[in-house]
């Protein structure tokens, strides 16, 4: 019987996702003698020119990681959704535009400006912006439209399977490509993940009578002796509540909070809404007044509350100046 | 300079096996001798922008994934 076909991109992506894949570490061996890879920019020598050339449907399984920023990754996209029969997304760039979208909530214009002209590091005298099309002596160049927002694969693509994490952790992307050799994926579309919340994942406990009277940053954090209280209960905006399990509680396990790299929980229309009626019931205040006080304090709340999620945030992103 | 219609045209596009994006347009004159050739990044995130205003310890979380 003929391997089924497999292809990796990157859109924009760091690589981590890339690099988890190989961190299958020797089940990588098994991967690659059960597929044909036939296009994978990070690992393998394949030319657009070669997907260009396949036939439509030709790959069965396409994982692309990394959001949409520009118009090269719309058009590739596009063009491997056209030659694949199943697509997934892999890592949180990709499924909710991840840390790249933090740039959401700027315009183009105002983050080209900055990146050219203002930071210190820059020695830009005539001041030339990129530019989508440059006639060289020697002929035309053309480098891709750098979009005023980063988009999440679906809002391009369709998705069938989803595969969470900031990177994903090694045993998720095992466990999605042994169910696909296997035949046993689930129904599209579908997340791999665990079952829940971080939370439920998490050794910590919550003690349901806790109040906090003041949200403190990561920096005022020592490691407390008991490790077994749960960090909101402490005071830390750790957003295990809100995000999806699968991660096996990873950092919370390290001493930091979860920033919510895996993504919404199931059935969640909107996290940081979601997060918020936590940070809300767990805040010590009896006026409107003094909870809005309270909450003011937090540093960055669209950071804190939509690091990997602003193009499917509810609010969207632009900040209105 | 030669003409610009006798130029040949390589594209590396993208170039594979390395951290990034990036393609490489060569042009060649009439005998095939590289007249030129431009090295292209075509990805920008802006991290410089969308850093400011975050809180000093989170960006140990942040720019990592860049």
């Amino acid at each position: 019987m003929a391997k089924p076909k497999v292809a990796v991109y990157w859109s924009a992506a760091c690589g981590g996702c890339d690099v988890k894949v190989l961190d299958t570490n020797e089940k990588i061996l098994d991967i690659a003698a059960a597929v044909d890879l036939l296009f994978w920019p990070i690992a393998l020598d394949f030319k657009y020119k070669d997907v260009e050339e396949m036939a439509d449907r030709e790959i069965d399984l396409c994982i692309i990681n990394g959001g949409i920023r520009n118009s090269e990754q719309e058009h590739i996209v596009k063009l491997l959704r056209r030659k694949s029969k199943v697509v997934a997304a892999l890592g949180a760039c990709a499924i909710s535009g991840g840390i790249p979208a933090l740039a959401n909530l700027y315009d183009a214009q105002s983050i080209l400006d900055y990146v050219y002209h203002k930071t210190t590091s820059i020695d830009n005298f005539q001041g030339p912006l990129p530019q989508p099309e440059y006639d060289a002596p020697e002929g035309r160049l053309t480098i891709p439209k750098f979009y005023d927002s980063v988009f999440a694969l679906d809002q391009m693509i369709d998705v069938q399977y989803y595969i969470p994490g900031c990177p994903p952790p090694p045993s998720l992307i095992v466990k999605a490509l042994t169910a696909f050799l296997q035949g046993t994926l689930p129904p599209p579309p579908a997340t791999v993940a665990g079952e829940g919340s971080v939370c439920d994942e998490c050794p910590r406990e919550r003690n349901r009578e806790a109040k906090v009277k003041k949200w403190k940053r990561i920096a005022q954090f020592t490691p407390p002796a008991d490790t077994k209280k749960c960090l909101l209960d402490e005071g830390f905006f750790c957003l295990g509540p809100a995000t999806q399990a699968g991660c096996e509680a990873l950092c919370i396990k390290a001493n930091i909070p979860c920033e919510g790299c895996m993504g919404k929980p199931q059935g969640v229309t909107d996290r940081g809404s979601k997060m918020l009626s936590y940070i809300a019931s767990l805040t010590d205040a009896s006026t409107e007044e003094e909870a809005k006080k309270i909450l003011n304090d937090v540093v960055d709340q669209a950071g804190l509350l939509y690091r990997f999620d602003l193009p499917k945030s509810l609010i969207g992103g632009r900040r209105k100046e | 300079m030669k003409s610009v219609k006798s130029m040949q045209r390589i594209s590396i596009d993208p170039i594979t096996r390395l951290e990034g994006h990036g393609k490489i347009e060569i042009f060649l004159d009439e005998n095939g001798e590289v007249v030129n050739a431009y090295f292209q990044v075509p990805e920008l995130r802006g991290f410089e922008k969308f850093c400011q205003g975050r809180p000093v310890e989170e960006l140990a979380r942040i720019v990592p994934r860049i």
